[in-house]
């Protein structure tokens, strides 16, 4: 809205301006009558008389000439005025003034005479142009008008030139003044140069103020600047002062009315009331007011902004009622831009322009355009209400006939002015024709056809080019110019050749001229197809002799479509031989086979495909296969859907090579496809969407020569090898104690998916129970795996194995494109019979033996053996040193006399190897009598001869935590009895070292102590019941009372073997007698010598 | 006269169902007649639509507002001034239409509500002409078209300047609701069941 509202200010200084601009001539002029006055005083007082006398001149054609009377001379007095002119005139008058006409230029001398009443004393005078003054009459204003709504006078006066010399210069001033207080609000001049003639002259004004807001005054006045006057110039006197006011009327107040300014400018606005004027607003802006007379009142705005659609509002509120306008501030037109020109048809012009900034007017203050053509004459108006944006203007301008160039001049008018743009074309060069319409094909034959289509337009004087698009199925779109000479509003015909037979194609077509300007829009597509021809190759055919080697099938593929060159309708078979052709049969299309009895004479195969405009040429193909005695079969494996094939050039080979390819598991005769190479190929990419992985595919490479094919290659492939869908079915064939035979079976092709590259065995010791095998491929130290990639290998046998032990078998077969799943089965090995004979043999022997030799010994030492063990004991009675009276010694044995008989000890052998091992310490031999001498003494009464002190062997372990560790050690106990060492797993062979082997000839100690107690506790709670009836010296709880055929845990880790029933210490007999309910259980069938004390070595 | 003695006249059922369409169409023509005040206000700029700003409500050749003593008259006297009330507004609609054509023809819906609400104003006055004939009381109505195209011939004189022809141009808007609104009132009291 309004910027600033500020009090409207008085012109008066612009008025004082102009006067000060104007004061040097003044002075100029006042310095000349100064001097013209003083002359004039001294030669009248020269002459005595008269003086003053002034002549002025408003015309240069008569000189008015005054003077003043001498004192004391009355009105009446008659006056004679001579003057030496050329005639020397003299004139009777009874005035003080004269007109005369203007003299020459010069001094003249005036004589004025005084006759009555005075002595006559004529005054003279040299009277001369320089002395004259140039005074014109004031203009007269022919007119002042008005123009309320632009707040405009009009001024109109007579410059009267006629009256003075041509070329002379006129300076005009005007002035306006305002009432109430008649200020001038205006004061200005200007210059004009006189014609000799009356012309009138006009002077427009634009009050700031509204003329209606009160009443305007105009005053004009004049000064002739004549070159060939020497005299004096003056400004004449001010006109009469005309006036403008403004009748009011009851329905308008406020002031000006709907007025269009510029943005930015200052406006006034008043308002005309009888009533007070309370307040004054722009928008919603009030302003404050100017008392201008009575209650009318005005507002000014400064850099007022631009309005928006409706206008800017400006109310006045009075008392009773509200006043208001409504200005329109915008711009004026902005220059049109890109202004260009073009015909569609050469019948009519179209000029568009962009209008440029907007003038924010609209309605009827809208910028009007109006398009002009310079040779011609002719315009066009451009009128619209509404402002567009962004979209450019147009106007139409029609064409006249025979005129190409064009000068366009475009302008824009709002009520703020206006803005032009210029253009000058050659219409020809600015054509862009039409959108084509009415497409038409027709055909030519089958390949070329003609094109027509309709183009509105006067092109008869040029040239048209036009493009055709060309398109076709499957392919790239092609794009033909063609060069037409344009007619009027016709249709236009070409032709177009190297089309394809019986092909569809959609064609359309655009069109511009030679003078390339635009082309014109694509028109409307259309299609068509292109007749028949006779196809062009012949199809291409193989055959295949039936499986029982009878029939001879044929097959040929369907001709491409650009070869077809029609719609095929059939195919004519025929067969051949040296004595004749004979056509077999015509075979309708889409079957592509067909198939005839032949023997095995070689024939030559015909085949013809026909449309319905005739037949292609003929495929020939020989019935027989040239032989091939040196055949290999290869293997091949290709990427993605294609496999690529490779072999060595046979000059041989004259016609082409065949490739044809099956599905290795279809039966006879396999064809799923062929594909025919030049002779001169040595390779071929195979390629079809039928091609599936883990296909097997059965490739032949033919050679032709002379029709004939000779199969040069067979080849086996796939497209893409994947694993094995299925394990390969295998079984157990032989089972033995230590080892397993397995036999599998081939996986049939379907399932292989791939070349077999091996197998891979697994084995593991296992129970059927057990959790499969986990991460075969992991690496698991009890998972066994062996590689078989020899793939002619069917059978396998597995070593080393344990007796009577479960086995998981695993087996799996695998390819390149990965491994096939697992086949497993559970086998248990059988028992060693031998080795189970030989430990029953081996210790019944032994104890034989023993006994044998002890019996022996005993007889043959029997004398010894008394002597030592069974001495005979002399009686006491008898021995005289030791006779006691017999009274005294009867009943009491306390008084007698201790024999002393040595003690004669066993004999104990410790072996220790490391420190580590466990030691058996404190080996001490102590007789029973000798460990209570108390009792021998408290007793003497019951003096015996001990002759055998029993030994007991107490093992300690001297560092349990290495002994863990690994360094565990074993006393070895030689059992008379049993007389053979128990044999440990293999594998614990090595764990078992050092051995510490404690030998006592005579003696097997009836424990041992356990490395592993925690297992042997266990060990000992279940056996405790079982060992009833005896109690050895130590702690039973020690034991692990396993019997040789007792089964071994193989869980546990105990090192413990305790063997037979424990043996008295005091005797070398079994305390326990051996029965079977005292004897550990066996779980296990059968033992072998190497684990005769274990049962499931796993456990 | 009572109004509510006019209410109590018998109605047939045609001329019930006729009724209650016309109410409901002066009703709907009420809320429309807000929006077109509303709209109109808005494209006139400012100091229209400020609260302070009311400019006087000046008369428009062939269409007074509706006087206060209205409601004391009878139903059928309300109906036929209201029939004439909306025979004239039409053309005034149609001539301030114009008038913003000019002056905001970038402004098309307020255009298309003006033009829609002389459509209107037609149809719900043919309407109430409609009810009046089935009451028997068209004979006695008000004045003809002739004012009404005078009154539209004041709106579009662009010698009374745009201010005038904006403030004209509210008061026929305003008028316009003001008759459809005092429409509404006079057909609510024919409608069975008292006002609407």
């Amino acid at each position: 809205m309004m910027d600033v509202c500020l009090w409207w200010r008085q012109p008066s200084r612009m008025v004082d301006n102009r006067r000060t601009k104007m004061s040097p001539n003044f002075r100029w002029l006042l310095s000349v009558l100064t001097l013209l006055h003083l002359i004039m005083q001294i030669n009248s007082q020269k002459r005595g008389v008269l003086r003053d006398l002034k002549c002025t001149t408003n015309n240069l054609q008569v000189w008015d000439c005054a003077w003043k009377a001498p004192l004391g001379a009355s009105h009446g007095t008659v006056n004679e005025v001579c003057i030496e002119d050329r005639f020397h005139s003299c004139h009777r008058l009874e005035k003080t003034n004269i007109k005369i006409p203007a003299l020459s230029p010069g001094d003249h001398e005036v004589t004025i005479n005084y006759l009555h009443g005075f002595e006559s004393s004529p005054s003279k005078f040299i009277l001369n142009e320089k002395n004259v003054s140039l005074i014109p009459d004031p203009p007269e204003i022919l007119n002042l008008s008005a123009d309320f709504p632009t707040s405009t006078l009009h001024l109109k006066w007579n410059d009267k030139g006629s009256a003075f010399p041509p070329h002379s210069d006129a300076v005009w001033e005007i002035k306006v003044l305002r009432k109430p207080s008649m200020e001038l609000v205006k004061l200005m001049s200007f210059n004009t140069t006189l014609s000799g003639k009356d012309i009138v002259h006009h002077w427009n004004w634009t009050s700031d103020l509204p003329l209606e807001c009160a009443t305007h005054y105009v005053g004009i006045r004049r000064y002739i600047d004549c070159h060939h006057f020497s005299g004096r110039k003056e400004w004449s006197d001010w006109s009469l002062l005309k006036n403008i006011s403004w009748t009011p009327n009851s329905e308008t107040k406020a002031f000006p009315q709907d007025k269009v300014i510029l943005v930015g400018s200052n406006i006034t606005f008043c308002c005309v009331s009888q009533t007070k004027v309370l307040s004054g607003q722009i928008g919603k802006t009030f302003c404050p007011l100017i008392h201008l007379h009575g209650e009318s009142v005005a507002i000014h705005i400064q850099n007022i902004s631009v309005s928006e659609n409706s206008g800017t509002n400006v109310v006045f509120t009075t008392e009773d009622n509200v006043y208001g306008t409504v200005v329109f501030a915008g711009y004026p037109p902005d220059v049109p831009q890109k202004l260009n020109c073009e015909t569609h048809d050469l019948k009519e012009i179209i000029c568009s322009w962009n209008p440029g900034k907007p003038t924010g007017l609209v309605g009827p203050r809208n910028t009007n355009y109006t398009l002009f053509e310079s040779f011609s004459g002719k315009y066009v108006i451009f009128e619209r209400f509404e402002t567009l944006t962004n979209e450019s203007y147009q106007l139409l301008f029609q064409m006249l006939p025979n005129q190409e160039i064009h000068n366009f001049t475009l302008t824009g008018r709002n009520p703020l002015g206006q803005a032009e743009s210029t253009i000058l074309v050659n219409i020809t060069e600015r054509v862009s024709p039409r959108t084509p319409t009415s497409l038409k094909v027709k055909d030519i034959n089958s390949t070329v056809v003609t094109l027509s289509w309709h183009l509105p337009g006067n092109f008869a004087k040029i040239n048209l080019l036009c493009q055709i698009e060309i398109y076709k199925d499957n392919s790239k779109q092609e794009l033909r110019n063609v060069a037409i000479k344009g007619v009027e509003d016709s249709s236009y015909i070409v032709a177009v050749d190297k089309l394809n037979p019986y092909t569809i194609y959609t064609f359309r077509i655009r069109c511009s001229t030679e003078t390339f300007w635009k082309w014109s829009k694509w028109s409307n597509e259309k299609q068509h197809l292109t007749v028949e021809a006779i196809p062009s190759k012949a199809p291409d055919t193989w055959r295949e002799w039936s499986s029982d080697g009878k029939n001879l099938i044929i097959f040929w593929k369907p001709l491409p479509i650009s070869e077809a060159n029609g719609k095929i309708l059939s195919y004519n078979v025929s067969c051949s031989s040296h004595e004749e052709t004979q056509s077999l049969s015509e075979i309708l299309d889409p079957q592509h086979k067909a198939e005839i009895q032949l023997d095995k004479n070689d024939y030559i195969i015909s085949v013809v495909a026909k449309n319905s405009v005739g037949s292609s040429p003929p495929s020939k193909i020989a019935s027989m296969e040239i032989p091939n005695d040196d055949l290999k079969v290869e293997q091949a494996v290709g990427t993605g859907k294609r496999i690529l094939l490779t072999w060595h050039h046979d000059p041989n080979m004259t016609c082409d090579y065949v490739i044809k390819w099956c599905n290795s598991s279809r039966s006879e005769p396999c064809l799923m496809d062929w594909k025919k190479v030049p002779s001169n190929s040595t390779e071929t990419v195979i390629e079809s969407d039928q091609f599936q992985p883990g296909v097997r595919y059965n490739f032949f490479l033919y050679g032709c020569r002379n029709q004939g094919y000779q199969l040069l290659r067979s080849i086996i492939g796939y497209i893409e090898e994947l694993a094995p869908i299925v394990a390969p079915n295998f079984t157990v064939e032989d089972t033995s104690a230590d080892s397993i035979l397995v036999k599998w079976e081939d996986i049939p092709v379907e399932e292989l998916r791939g070349f077999l590259r091996g197998y891979l065995f697994y084995f593991q010791k296992g129970e059927r129970d057990m959790p499969k095998m986990r991460s075969l491929e992991s690496g698991h130290s009890d998972i066994k795996i062996k590689n078989i990639t020899d793939i002619s290998q069917k059978t396998l046998r597995i070593a080393d194995l344990q007796g009577k032990t479960s086995y998981h078998l695993v087996l799996r077969a695998y390819t390149d494109g990965g491994l096939g799943p697992e086949k497993s089965m559970f086998v248990v090995t059988k028992e060693n019979s031998v080795g189970l004979i030989i430990a029953i043999l081996i210790p019944v022997a032994v104890a034989v033996m023993v006994g044998v030799v002890t019996s022996v010994l005993c007889y043959r030492k029997r004398e010894w053996i008394k002597e030592t063990f069974y001495p005979d004991i002399p009686n006491p009675e008898n021995c005289k040193a030791l006779q006691f009276q017999k009274s005294i010694c009867e009943g009491s044995n306390a008084l007698k006399t201790l024999e002393m008989n040595p003690c004669t000890p066993n004999n104990v052998e410790v072996l220790e190897s490391r420190s580590i091992v466990p030691k058996i310490e404190d080996t001490e031999i102590i007789s029973p009598v000798a460990e209570c001498p108390e009792e021998s003494e408290a007793d003497p009464e019951n003096h015996v001869v001990v002759s055998y002190c029993p030994p007991i062997i107490e093992e300690e372990l001297a560092n349990p935590a290495a002994d863990e560790a690994g360094g565990t050690s074993q006393v070895v106990y030689i059992d008379i009895q049993s007389m053979y060492q128990p044999q440990a797993k293999p594998e614990e062979e090595a764990d078992i070292e050092p051995v510490v082997v404690a030998a006592v000839a005579g003696y097997k100690p009836q424990m041992r102590l356990p490395i592993n107690s925690a297992v042997e506790e266990t060990a000992a709670e279940d056996d405790t019941d079982k060992t009833a009836g005896y109690r050895p010296q130590v702690n039973v709880n020690t034991w692990n009372l396993v019997s040789p055929d007792s089964p071994r845990s193989t869980d546990s880790n105990s090192e413990v073997v305790s063997f037979g029933s424990p043996c008295s210490i005091n005797s070398r007999q079994f305390l326990i007698p051996p029965k079977d309910e005292d004897s550990p259980k066996s779980s296990g069938g059968g033992w072998s010598f190497t684990n005769f004390f274990q049962n499931k070595p796993n456990d | 006269e009572d109004p509510q003695s006019d209410s109590s006249v018998s109605l047939l059922p045609h001329l019930e169902a006729k009724i209650r369409q016309t109410h409901s169409l002066a009703r709907l023509l009420t809320k429309y007649a807000e929006q077109l005040l509303e709209e109109y206000v808005r494209h006139q700029g400012d100091p229209f639509g400020l609260p302070g700003f009311s400019p006087p409500r000046l008369p428009v050749a062939g269409l007074s507002a509706p006087a206060p003593t209205h409601a004391g008259l009878p139903v059928r006297e309300r109906l036929r001034l209201d029939a004439a009330a909306l025979d004239a507004l039409p053309g005034l609609l149609d001539a301030v239409r114009r008038h913003q054509a000019e002056l905001n023809p970038s402004a098309p819906r307020l255009l298309r509500r003006l033009e829609d609400a002389a459509r209107q104003a037609r149809a719900l006055g043919a309407a109430v002409d409609t009810v009046l004939a089935a009451l028997g009381a068209l004979g006695a109505r008000g004045p003809g078209p002739e004012p009404a195209a005078a009154a539209a011939a004041t709106v579009t004189n662009t010698a009374a300047g745009i201010f005038s022809a904006k403030v004209l141009g509210l008061r026929v808007c305003g008028l316009y609701g003001e008759w459809v609104s005092r429409t509404e009132g006079d057909l609510g009291q024919l409608v069975p069941g008292g006002l609407a």
